[in-house]
């Protein structure tokens, strides 16, 4: 349209401006509500984004990793052992979670993602096991079933303006927001430079790239680590917010939840899909459970992911339909889509 | 040395790894995916030959094929409702893993609130105990190792007697050539699936008179056919029936001799397996 | 045209929207205060879903009846009556599932008190109620549910509104006198726990009462989930044990007795710490030979032979078992849940009287602390200063039951010494 002398497109603004909007709403939610209940689903659905995040990077080149929850796990108890029982204070302690969770990625990409496709996949369970099992046994360090209970990180003063994280669930859903911004930067730059159009090339056609002398294993090294660092991040928070740490929260149904939220969200987009579908799905969990009539809550939930999926033009996610959903509001005849390229006109 | 009736109560673990392993490579070997919701149809095939037993009064051998049967079906409705779509070009192997897993979540849930929550026993079939001197077995447990003998019998005659098994083998080999010989390829699929899942429900049925049945049974039998897969190798049937009674021994023998470890030892084992040598005993070799 | 119909549309659709958010988030006006009996709300958090969801749900009916006659009179406190109203909520037996029930529970549904807890989940629940001054009940032998000393989660210092109602872990070790009390010629007891619960301290503590109580002992191991016990029942009966006491539950009581009656152990007795669930079961999973001389707690209040129990309650026990037989239109004999439901409301309806108040947490919890309590289980004395460091843990009668004719039938009994 024209305004003046200016033409503005309003069918690339209205979309940014909704986009806008929402992430308004989300950054002065607390104003809204302070119930912590609401809260804490929110923040929950944030920490699993992150890692789901991390799981989309690894599928884009080309590997499917069923172990992401052992680097949550890796995380949160690097996290409660530093702070718990060596007293270090609580910010490095996160930080050094995300390193030791990326080194331990590293170490294990080197030796494992040299095998390909199914391989991996079971490579990574027996990795997310065998992380649980030592866990639970190694009892001098990790206290075995007991688990640890997390300190909350103490007051920061900006200041006269101490954010105490002890009094309510405002300075965690602030600091998960940071989490998240910074989780998304980061893999959003991965994605739009060159290295996010070489993932792109490596999965849909491994053979071809490496003739084209793409270092495979380079890149899958750097998406693995990269996951890692995050995905432990996530997992040190996460700890941190439930107060207490044990080696049965990140088993392997964690890491298969997370590979249903990205295929819910979609896979199109780097940050928008993790985001919508670890939401959606984590709501809609909390929300089944509440529910009166006992175990309704796995066969809705199972139900409702399988429709999904069968209902969902082929391989993408809800963000996906993003795309198509102005499309339909502009009355435009649906553009051709190359696969594995939707949504591009966004982000 | 472990006394002999460790050994035997290993074989007996080892039928039901055995005949789940089989099973499921039948399934990916044809349609290229592993069935994550193996596991939901040994539990469904449970609990249908409880209440065939129990409700219906069919005598148990009957009991166990009909499960089969059913089950199966189940299997093949299953195939063509939702994996049929979700492998078709277009979708990537993210979609079918997803619905699978999904489906566990959703047949729990349905058994618990179809059938309630609590274990259902058998015990009044096959009552009874052999005794062999130094150790004594019930006659489940015998009748668990003949299931398995009969059962792998019947496959072989199948897969290798007959105009359907041909056809199977066909297709697991070259599909497109098989498509070419006149074989449907879709209804293969159809067919493998609903025998596979066949396969996982009388396992479930045979076991429930052993153990009970309960809408959780299939977690754990799942995980661990799928370890026997992998031991095995993927996509090789002799590696199922291997890997099967490797698993099966070595659990029983490691959980006598060293207990709570045995858990660490059998994944450690199966770890560094897959690092040596990915594609298990009788696997093809990686790309 | 039609585009800025559209656009118009979403934006509205967008106000509205956010215009219902922030009505449904406002708060709501304070309801007018009420006359008469003023209610309060105990929240219990357990698995309603998943692999535990039986132990949730079978004693349910008896829960919700127990609190219907209790109801008919309440309590009073200061010349007020109060009701007790018991809210449920799933908590799937996870820690996280624990955190969230207990978030809705207290921020919710207004929840006073938790009581009646019993999942695994000690660490994630109390690191919710201790901050909301909420008085947890709960009880011990949750992997987390020990002292700190101990390698558990429980630290007076962080935890001053914990309260364990049910001294299971502690409870284990006096089964075992039990055992002996029944069984004087014993020659060595088998112990089974899951590896679980193999926490270092915690096990020390109970093999090294029970070798200073001169019991000969041997301990085995079986991992979560398993079901072929085999190679343990070998284990046994080579080291010579003609007594087992497994500290697991049903699939695990039920698998050991009828895989121990196959092998050719028949006289092997084998306990449970847990109480039998359901005759029923049993006998259909385990076969009614195998099932004959199993043994298992038994909560049974109106069969106490050495501990004396208030007529009142064990009245009050056996109405609600009635009432819940109605309910459930069949037989209804789970009496398991009488050492939680009523036992820990009693113990704090107990306390805020003796406090005088019902609103002041710290109040209460002072006449807890090593408060003698009347419940259904018994009288006892809340104790436990050495070695839970605080004296809030409660007494426990250590009846066990044998099944003759394939019915619970009273064995015997060792009421806990109590805790120094």
């Amino acid at each position: 349209m024209i305004i003046g002398r200016h033409y503005i497109n309003e069918k690339t603004l209205v979309p940014k401006v909704v986009i806008g909007t929402l992430i308004m709403i989300v950054a002065i939610f607390p104003v809204f509500t302070t119930n912590i209940v609401t809260l804490s689903t929110i923040i929950l659905s944030g920490i699993w984004a992150v890692a789901v995040m991390g799981f989309l990077l690894i599928l884009r080149t080309g590997q499917f990793s069923l172990g992401q929850a052992a680097f949550m796990a890796i995380g949160g108890y690097v996290s409660a052992i530093l702070t718990v029982r060596m007293g270090v204070p609580y910010w490095p302690s996160f930080l050094a979670a995300g390193i030791i969770s990326g080194v331990i990625a590293f170490i294990i990409g080197i030796v494992v993602l040299r095998a390909g496709g199914i391989y991996f996949s079971i490579i990574t369970i027996a990795f997310g096991e065998m992380v649980r099992i030592v866990a639970m046994n190694w009892e001098s360090v990790t206290q075995g079933a007991s688990g640890i209970l997390t300190r909350a990180p103490d007051p920061i003063m900006m200041g006269n303006f101490e954010i105490n994280f002890a009094a309510g669930a405002v300075p965690y859903y602030y600091f998960m927001l940071l989490l998240v911004t910074i989780s998304a930067l980061f893999y959003w730059q991965i994605d739009r430079t060159r290295i996010g159009g070489t993932f792109r090339s490596v999965a849909a056609n491994p053979v071809l790239a490496e003739h084209l002398g793409i270092n495979l294993m380079k890149y899958r090294l750097i998406a693995f680590t990269a996951a890692g660092v995050f995905t432990g991040l996530a997992g040190a928070y996460y700890v941190t917010f439930l107060s207490v740490m044990n080696p049965l929260i990140f088993d392997l149904w964690k890491s298969v939840q997370i590979m249903m939220m990205t295929i819910v969200g979609g896979m199109g987009s780097i940050v928008g899909g993790p985001i919508i579908g670890a939401t959606l799905l984590y709501t809609l969990g909390i929300y089944l459970s509440r529910l009166p009539i006992p175990n309704i809550q796995y066969l809705v939930f199972g139900g409702v992911v399988v429709l999904l999926l069968l209902v969902l033009p082929k391989g993408t996610g809800l963000v996906d339909q993003w795309g198509k959903l102005w499309r339909w509001v502009f009355g435009e005849p649906e553009d051709f889509q190359m696969p594995e390229e939707a949504g591009m006109d966004e982000e | 040395m472990p006394p002999a009736g460790i050994w035997v109560d290993g074989l007996v673990q080892s039928c039901i790894y055995i005949t789940m392993a089989f099973g499921m490579v039948l399934v990916f070997s044809i349609l290229g995916i592993l069935n994550w919701t193996h596991g939901q149809f040994y539990m469904l095939g449970g609990f249908v030959v409880y209440y065939a037993v129990t409700a219906a009064g069919i005598p148990f051998p009957l009991s166990l094929l009909v499960s089969g049967v059913v089950v199966g079906g189940l299997g093949m409705l299953v195939e063509k409702v939702v994996i049929e779509r979700l492998t078709s070009p277009g979708y990537g192997i993210l979609s079918v893993t997803a619905a699978t897993n999904a489906l566990i979540f959703f047949f729990e849930g349905a058994a618990g609130m179809g059938f309630g929550l609590m274990n259902k026993g058998m015990a009044t079939v096959l009552p009874g105990v052999l005794d062999m001197g130094s150790f004594s077995i019930s006659y489940q447990k015998i009748a668990v190792i003949i299931f398995t003998l009969v059962v792998m019998v019947a496959m072989y005659i199948v897969l290798n007697r007959t105009k359907v098994g041909k056809a199977i083998r066909a297709t697991s080999q070259e599909p497109d050539a098989a498509s070419l010989y006149g074989v449907n390829v879709k209804w293969v699929r159809v067919i493998v699936m609903g025998i596979g899942c066949a396969l996982a429900a009388m396992a479930g049925g045979v076991i429930g008179i052993v153990q009970s049945v309960n809408p959780f049974m299939g977690r754990v039998p799942m995980i661990m056919s799928l370890l026997a897969v992998v031991i095995g190798g993927l996509g090789s049937l002799t590696g199922a029936i291997v890997g099967g009674i490797m698993l099966g021994l070595l659990n029983s023998v490691i959980a006598y001799s060293i207990s709570y470890y045995s858990e660490v030892a059998l994944f450690m084992l199966v770890i560094i397996l897959l690092l040596i040598r990915p594609q298990g005993l009788f696997g093809a070799a990686p790309k | 045209m039609k585009k800025w119909y559209n656009v118009l549309a979403i934006l509205m659709t967008a106000v509205i929207m956010l215009g219902t958010l922030g009505m449904a988030c406002a708060e709501k006006p304070a309801p007018p205060k009420p006359t008469g009996p003023i209610t309060i709300n105990i929240g219990l958090p357990m698995p309603l879903s998943g692999s535990a969801s039986p132990w949730g749900q079978i004693p349910t009916p008896f829960r919700e009846a127990w609190f219907e006659v209790f109801n008919r009179e309440g309590f009073q406190v200061n010349g007020q009556t109060y009701k007790l109203k018991l809210i449920q909520v799933d908590d799937q037996n996870t820690a996280e599932g624990g955190a969230a029930a207990a978030k809705q529970l207290i921020y919710g549904d207004n929840c006073k008190f938790i009581a009646g807890h019993w999942s695994w989940n000690f660490g994630a629940v109390a690191s919710v109620t201790n901050p909301a001054k909420v008085i947890f009940v709960t009880r011990t032998g949750a992997p987390d549910a020990l002292p700190a000393s101990w390698g558990g989660a429980y630290d007076p210092k962080t935890m001053p509104y914990v309260v364990f109602g049910t001294p299971s872990f502690d409870e284990f070790v006096n089964y075992c006198f039990t055992l002996r009390d029944a069984y004087p010629n014993m020659k060595k007891l088998g112990l089974l726990d899951c590896t679980i619960s193999k926490n270092g301290m915690g096990w020390q503590k109970v093999q090294d009462t029970l070798t200073k109580a001169g019991i000969p002992w041997q301990e085995e191991w079986f991992t979560y989930g398993q079901t072929d016990f085999a190679p343990i029942i070998t284990k046994f009966a080579e080291g010579g044990c003609d007594v087992v006491l497994i500290a697991g539950w049903i699939g695990e009581h039920m698998a050991f007795l009828k895989q121990r009656y196959e092998m050719g152990y028949k006289n092997m007795k084998v306990g449970c710490s847990g109480p039998f669930v359901s005759m029923d079961i049993y006998k259909s999973v385990v076969g009614a030979a195998a099932f004959e001389g199993a043994i298992g707690a038994y909560d049974d209040n109106s069969k106490l032979k050495k501990t004396i129990v208030n007529p009142k309650y064990i009245a009050e026990c056996q109405e609600a078992l009635k009432i819940a037989a109605e309910k459930t239109k069949g037989p209804y004999e789970y009496t398991g849940e009488i050492k939680w439901i009523p036992t820990h409301p009693q113990i704090l309806v107990q306390a805020m009287q003796k406090a005088g108040t019902v609103d002041d947490p710290d109040a209460i919890m002072k006449a807890i602390r090593g408060g003698t309590f009347d419940t259904a289980q018994g009288k006892w004395t809340m104790s436990g200063e050495k070695t839970y460091g605080s004296a809030v843990n409660f007494g426990n009668t250590g009846q066990l039951c044998i099944i003759k004719d394939g019915k619970e039938v009273y064995l015997a009994e060792h009421p806990m010494d109590p805790i120094p």
